[in-house]
């Protein structure tokens, strides 16, 4: 029992060193000369990677039946493409402009 | 299930059902000698109740804070006068700390997790404070960039730059809904501690508040890029 325990304690702290070489990574591209649209889209790759990661293996999706899995995520990324995507508010947000100062 | 058929006198109608058929584990829940939970589904999922709806709640409060972070990155986008206040030191830094302190309080929640599995109440008790001194942590630093930028002049609707003062608005709003979810996990480790220490609560709820704490660092990830990184002053 000790031993599967600090066997897959050692795979967790592998993750988390994965995870903060990533911050890293994040880091190291914000003092890049990219524009504002190619570093969003990096830093949203690199963090959905990281959360993916989080996802399937901190909160143990990966151990868990499939089923929750397919109930749960792709329900989830579906709401939050259409927010973003399709909803008459992604639209409204995309054409808006602040002249606030 | 082998069924049984016996039929019922009219008092055993009354609490069991009509019909006159029953199970042996009816009749013998009926006797008030069996488990009730033989009468109970299984999970399609193969978790408990209270798994399951945390993760419900996790994934209805991720779409709350996926709303705002699209909302957030359009505007971010889409103004070309936005502010990048950060500089890379204190505030990158300090979002740098912040960033591995939350990710390693979820390391000592995993262990927090297998020791409470494993049934090392000491060993739970010793992650599960680690914890809530790492997740106090994050909060306090948090605060101390909060009111280091109101000194600033920052606020709600306030650019003290002269830029955009939605900056104000989103930053506070979006950092505060994370810092409200890091101190409300940090108030309910708590919770967890006392009331598994006192055997009131059991190994599940620790699980079930860690798959909580591990949210929270998952929306950390989003935050610190799209709020920090996005706005370091080149």
């Amino acid at each position: 029992m000790m031993s599967i325990q600090s066997s897959r304690m050692k795979s967790y702290l592998g993750i988390w060193t994965g995870l903060i070489c990533i911050v890293g990574i994040e880091v190291f591209l914000t003092y890049r000369s990219l524009s504002a649209g190619e570093l969003i889209a990096c830093l949203l790759v690199l963090a959905f990677t990281e959360a993916g990661i989080a996802v399937m293996y901190f909160m143990h999706l990966k151990y868990e039946k499939p089923s929750l899995f397919w109930s749960l995520i792709p329900a989830m990324l579906f709401v939050l493409f259409m927010m973003n995507q399709v909803w008459p508010d992604a639209y409204r947000l995309a054409m808006l402009k602040l002249p606030i100062h | 299930m082998r069924i049984h058929e016996r039929r019922l006198d009219s008092n055993d109608t009354d609490s069991i059902g009509a019909g006159g058929i029953v199970s042996e584990s009816e009749m013998a829940l009926h006797d008030g000698n069996v488990d009730p939970a033989a009468f109970t589904e299984p999970s399609p999922y193969g978790i408990q109740s209270k798994k399951l709806t945390i993760w419900l709640f996790i994934i209805s409060d991720a779409v709350t804070f996926g709303a705002v972070l699209i909302a957030y990155s359009y505007l971010r986008v889409g103004t070309p006068d936005w502010n990048r206040p950060f500089q890379f030191s204190p505030s990158i830094v300090n979002g740098m700390i912040m960033t591995f302190i939350l990710l390693s309080s979820s390391l000592t929640m995993l262990a927090a997790v297998a020791a409470a599995k494993a049934g090392q109440k000491s060993e739970t008790l010793k992650w599960l404070v680690g914890t809530i001194i790492l997740g106090a942590a994050f909060a306090v630093l948090h605060l101390k960039e909060w009111f280091h930028m109101f000194g600033e002049g920052w606020g709600l609707s306030h650019n003290p730059t002269g830029g955009p003062i939605i900056f104000g608005a989103a930053f506070f709003s979006i950092t505060g809904l994370h810092l409200l979810h890091v101190i409300s996990g940090v108030i309910a480790l708590i919770v967890i501690a006392i009331g598994f220490k006192t055997e009131w609560l059991d190994a599940n709820h620790v699980e079930t508040t860690g798959l909580y704490w591990h949210f929270v660092d998952v929306v950390w990830m989003f935050v610190f890029p799209l709020l920090y990184l996005m706005n370091a002053a080149h």
